[in-house]
C-alpha cells in the first residue's frame, strides 16, 4: 500500500460546484479508472479519498490535490492522469501524481490571483481605494465563528498583495493563511473591501498554489 | 477576463444564487456542436428544476437520440429556482440552453416534456424568460415551435393556446419525423402555417390550432372538429420492439447532485396489470419487454461511459418481467464483478420473492416500499390492485427476516366508492404488518420496526376507467385525513400525507379543457411558477384567477360526467377503447377484478398496435 497525491485543476464550469459535489465526481472517476485504491471497510465501501486543502465553490484552482492510498505496490502512477481524466468533466484535470511530501497538515498558505471589478468604477479608482483601505490601521469584517460571530482584522493576515490592471478589471495578486489552524478565504478580504466600499465587487478568483509555514511549495 | 464558457452576464449571477453549478453545463457527456454546422436547433426544456429534470429518463434517451443525427443539436433547458429568475429579469438575462448558453429564441424548436400537470406554470414562465410569446398565434414565423410531449399529453387541452405541437404517445419516431419536415419546410420557405398542416398529417401530432371546440350551455362540450384535414382522431405511437429502439450508450453525468444520480435501465414499457385508477398503465399498453441481453448490454454500457455504480430497473412494475429472475441472475453475475448494485423500484407486493430480496440487498440496504394503495380488499378490489392481504403480510415476513426494519406503505385516499371504513383500514393494515414483525422469529433483534404509511389523494385522470369520476372535496379529503389519523394509534407507524389543495388544482388541470387556458394565461401574466412546490404554492391567489375569470374550478374536479358526455381528451386514441374503460368503470362499482393482461386478455383494444404482451403466448 503506498500513498499518492493527484494534481488536478478545477476550472471552467467546475469552479461552480461544491466540495461535496466534486468528491463524488472524482470517486466516480476514481472507481472508473478501475485504479487500485483501497476502499472502505464499512458498511458502504467507497474508494478512500481525502483533500487535504478543500478548495470553496465559485474559486478555480490551478494545483488542487486529493490524496488515495493504491493497495498495489507495482502500480505505475504515471498512468493515473490519463486514466482518470477520461471520466472527468472538462473543467478538471489532473495532471500529476506524486508520492506525498508533505503531511496535509504543513500547509500554511495559499496564493491567488484575482480580477475584480465594481459597476460605476474604473479599474483605477479601484486600484486606489483599496490601496488607500490598505493603509489604514484595521480592515474589520465579521466573520463566523464557532464561538459565534467575531470581528476580525485582514490587514495582518495580507501577505504580499500585488494589484495591477489588466484592460477594464483590476487584478490582485495575494497569499493568504490557509490549512487547518488559519483560514482565510480570499472572498472574506473581499467583503471587507466591499464593506468599506459601500459597493459591491464583482470577482473572479484563481487559486494558484499551496505553501508550508517557510513559504517552500506544498508536495 | 479570464477565459469563460459560461457567458460573462451570466457568470456575474453564479456567486449570488444557490447551487450554482445548475446553471452552468459543462458536465461529462454533454453534447456540444457547431451552432452553424447544424440545420434544427432543439431547447429540450424540463419545466422544473434541474435536479428534478435531469433525473428524467425519457429527456435522456430523446437527448441523445436527436444529437445522435449530425444535423440536429439538442440543448437542454431547466426552470430557474426562484433566486436565479429574478436576478435574471433583474438583469435581462434571457433563459438559455446549457449546451451552447444561447438564448432560447434562437432555437428552431422548444420542447417541453409535461410530466405533471403543476409544472404548467412553469412551461408558460420558461418561455416567458426566454422572451417568447406565449400563445401560439402570436408566433408568426417558422422558428421557435414549441412542442410538447409526454405523459400529461393525455389531455392537452389546458395548454391548447399556447403549444404549437403535442406529440401522442411515445417519441422516438414521430419527434424525428416531425424535426425532418420542419427541416424540409425551411428549406423551400414555408409558413408555420403550412408546416403546422402537414405536421397534423404524421400519426401522432396533434396541433390545437386546428380543431374547433364549441360548448353547451352548461359548459359541457358540444362538438370537438377537425378542420383543414386534420385528423378526427389522433392516435399514439409507439415503439414496438424495444431491443431496436434508441437507448443511450452514456447520460449526461451532472456534478451537482440530483435526485436520481444513477444508471437507468428500462426494462419494459407498459403494465399488464390494469389498475384502474392509474394512467400510466392505461396510456403505456401494450407491454413490451426489453430482451434479457438487451438490458445487460446497456447496462454495461452505461456505467462504463459514466461511471456510475448503481443502476436502476425502470418500468411500471418491474417483478412483472417476464423472467425476472432470469434477468437478475444474469445482471448480478455482471454486477457482483464490477461492484455495481442494483435498484428495483415499483416492487407489487406479490413480486417480492427470496430470489429477488437477495439479488437486491447484496451491496445497499435501503427501506422497502410497497403500495397496497387501498386499506380493505373491497376497495382494492374495486380498484383492480389485485394484492391480498396476506400476499402483503407475507412480504413483509420475507423483508423482516432478510433484515430490513423500515417498511413503506403507500396509500390513496378518496378513491371512488371509498367508505370510512376503507380508510380506517388503511391504519388496520399497518398495524397488521407491526404485528407481523414481531410475529417473524428471524427478525434483527434488537430493533424496533418503522412503518411509514403515506396517503396521497386520489386524483382521477383521463383514459383511466375512473376519467368520469368525481374528485373528493379538499373537505372530504381533511375528514378522510383526520379519520385516519386518529385511527393509527402505534408509535411504530408514521403517517403521510398529501397536501389537498395541491391534489385539487392537480385534478382541475388534469380533466380540464380549452377555457382553462385563459386562466393559464392570467397565472402566467401574475409570475406564478413552481406550483408543485409549497414555498411557492399559493391557493388562495389561484382561487382568485378562477374567479376573476369567471370559472368554477368544481366544474372539472366534483362533477361527475355522464358515460355519453364529449369528453376533452375523446378525440385523443391510446389504443383502450371508451367502451373497455365504461366496461372496467361499471365493475368497479361492483368490486369485481379483471384479470391481468398474461391470465388472460380483456379486449381492452391495444392489440390494434400488433405486438407486445397481445401477441405473446399465454
Amino acid at each position: 500500500m503506498k500513498n499518492v497525491r493527484i494534481w488536478f485543476t478545477k476550472e471552467k464550469e467546475c469552479k461552480y460546484i461544491s466540495h461535496l459535489d466534486l468528491n463524488r465526481c472524482m470517486l466516480r472517476a476514481v472507481r472508473r479508472a478501475q485504479l487500485p485504491i483501497w476502499y472502505t471497510e464499512g458498511f458502504n465501501p467507497h474508494p478512500f479519498v481525502t483533500f487535504p486543502l478543500p478548495i470553496s465553490l465559485g474559486i478555480a484552482g490551478k494545483r488542487e490535490c486529493m490524496d488515495v492510498r493504491i493497495i498495489d505496490d507495482s502500480y505505475d502512477i504515471t498512468l493515473i492522469a490519463e486514466a482518470m481524466n477520461k471520466y472527468l468533466p472538462e473543467g478538471i484535470r489532473v495532471f500529476d501524481a506524486t508520492y506525498p511530501q508533505y503531511d496535509p497538515k504543513y500547509i500554511c498558505f495559499a496564493s491567488y490571483y484575482a480580477e475584480i471589478e465594481v459597476d460605476g468604477m474604473t479599474a483605477l479608482q479601484l486600484q486606489d481605494e483599496i490601496k488607500k483601505l490598505c493603509m489604514l490601521d484595521k480592515l474589520t469584517i465579521l466573520k463566523k465563528s464557532k464561538a459565534g460571530m467575531k470581528e476580525v482584522d485582514m490587514l495582518p493576515y495580507v501577505k504580499e498583495m500585488a494589484l495591477g490592471i489588466l484592460g477594464d478589471v483590476c487584478t490582485v495578486s495575494v497569499t493568504l493563511p490557509a490549512g487547518n489552524t488559519k483560514n482565510i478565504g480570499l472572498p472574506l478580504l473581499f467583503k471587507a473591501i466591499e464593506n468599506h466600499l459601500n459597493a459591491e465587487i464583482n470577482y473572479n478568483i484563481i487559486k494558484l498554489d499551496m505553501f508550508t509555514e517557510s513559504m517552500e511549495q506544498f508536495k | 477576463m479570464v477565459t469563460q464558457l459560461i457567458k460573462r452576464e451570466v457568470e456575474k449571477l453564479l456567486l449570488k444564487v444557490q447551487k450554482p453549478g445548475r446553471y452552468t453545463g459543462g458536465e461529462l457527456g454533454s453534447i456540444i456542436k457547431d451552432k452553424d454546422k447544424v440545420d434544427v436547433r432543439f431547447a429540450f426544456c424540463f419545466p422544473d428544476t434541474y435536479e428534478i429534470g435531469m433525473s428524467h429518463l425519457g429527456m435522456k434517451i430523446l437527448y441523445s437520440q436527436f444529437n445522435s443525427y449530425d444535423h440536429i443539436w439538442c440543448e437542454r433547458v431547466f426552470a430557474p429556482w426562484v433566486d436565479m429568475e429574478e436576478l435574471m429579469r433583474k438583469n435581462n438575462i434571457p433563459l438559455y440552453g446549457l449546451e451552447s448558453g444561447d438564448p432560447i429564441s434562437e432555437f428552431d424548436f422548444i420542447g417541453f416534456t409535461l410530466q405533471y400537470e403543476l409544472s404548467y406554470t412553469n412551461v408558460l414562465n420558461m418561455l416567458s424568460l426566454g422572451g417568447i410569446p406565449l400563445l401560439s398565434k402570436e408566433r408568426k414565423d417558422l422558428n421557435n415551435i414549441v412542442v410538447a410531449g409526454g405523459a400529461c399529453t393525455s389531455n392537452p387541452e389546458p395548454l391548447a393556446d399556447f403549444i404549437d405541437i403535442f406529440f401522442i404517445g411515445e417519441g422516438e419516431e414521430v419527434d424525428l419525423e416531425v424535426i425532418e419536415l420542419y427541416r424540409e419546410c425551411k428549406k423551400n420557405s414555408k409558413s408555420k402555417d403550412e408546416f403546422l398542416r402537414l405536421a397534423s398529417q404524421i400519426e401522432g401530432v396533434y396541433v390545437p390550432a386546428l380543431y374547433d371546440v364549441e360548448y353547451n350551455e352548461d359548459g359541457t362540450i358540444k362538438s370537438f372538429t377537425a378542420k383543414v384535414n386534420a385528423p378526427q382522431t389522433v392516435k399514439k405511437r409507439i415503439m414496438l420492439d424495444m431491443d431496436k429502439s434508441f437507448y443511450p450508450e452514456n447520460f449526461v453525468v451532472p456534478m451537482v447532485e440530483i435526485v436520481h444520480d444513477r444508471a437507468v435501465s428500462e426494462i419494459f414499457r407498459g403494465c399488464i396489470r390494469g389498475c384502474r385508477f392509474c394512467q400510466a398503465g392505461f396510456m403505456t399498453r401494450p407491454v413490451r419487454e426489453k430482451s434479457k441481453d438487451t438490458i445487460l448490454s446497456q447496462c454495461k454500457l452505461l456505467c462504463d461511459n459514466t461511471g456510475y455504480d448503481e443502476v436502476s430497473l425502470s418500468s411500471l412494475s418491474s417483478s412483472d418481467y417476464s423472467d425476472i429472475v432470469g434477468l437478475l441472475n444474469t445482471l448480478t453475475e455482471w454486477s457482483d464483478k464490477d461492484g455495481v448494485s442494483l435498484s428495483l423500484p415499483s416492487l407489487r407486493v406479490d413480486g417480492f420473492t427470496d430470489d429477488i430480496m437477495s439479488k437486491i440487498k447484496t451491496v445497499r440496504k435501503s427501506g422497502l416500499t410497497f403500495a397496497p394503495e387501498a386499506g380493505t380488499q373491497r376497495l382494492r378490489d374495486a380498484i383492480n390492485k389485485n394484492v391480498k392481504e396476506e400476499e402483503l403480510l407475507n412480504t413483509c415476513h420475507v423483508a423482516f427476516s432478510g433484515g430490513w426494519t423500515n417498511v413503506k406503505l403507500y396509500f390513496m385516499i378518496g378513491l371512488p366508492t371509498e367508505t370510512l371504513e376503507d380508510v380506517e383500514g388503511i391504519a388496520k393494515l399497518g398495524q397488521a404488518v407491526v404485528n407481523e414483525y414481531y410475529r417473524c422469529e428471524t427478525r434483527t433483534k434488537g430493533r424496533g420496526v418503522n412503518v411509514t404509511v403515506s396517503a396521497s389523494s386520489f386524483v382521477p385522470k383521463p383514459h383511466t376507467p375512473f376519467q368520469w369520476e368525481a374528485q373528493d372535496s379538499i373537505e372530504q379529503i381533511l375528514l378522510k385525513q383526520n379519520h385516519l389519523k386518529e385511527s393509527i394509534t402505534t408509535k411504530k407507524i408514521t403517517f403521510n400525507y398529501h397536501d389537498s389543495k395541491t391534489s385539487y388544482l392537480e385534478g382541475v388541470f388534469a380533466r380540464g379543457d380549452r377555457k382553462l387556458c385563459r386562466v393559464m394565461l392570467k397565472a402566467a401574466e401574475k409570475g406564478f411558477r413552481f406550483d408543485g412546490w409549497n414555498d411557492c404554492f399559493d391557493f388562495d391567489a389561484w382561487m382568485e384567477i378562477f374567479k376573476e375569470c369567471n370559472i368554477d374550478p368544481d366544474f372539472y374536479t366534483s362533477r361527475k360526467r355522464e358515460f355519453d358526455e364529449i369528453l376533452p381528451w375523446d378525440f385523443l386514441s391510446y389504443g383502450v377503447s371508451k367502451e373497455f374503460l365504461k366496461r372496467e368503470c361499471e365493475k368497479a362499482y361492483n368490486s369485481q377484478t379483471t384479470p391481468n393482461c398474461r391470465e388472460k386478455c380483456s379486449n381492452c383494444g391495444a392489440a390494434c398496435y400488433k405486438g407486445g404482451v397481445c401477441f405473446e403466448k399465454r
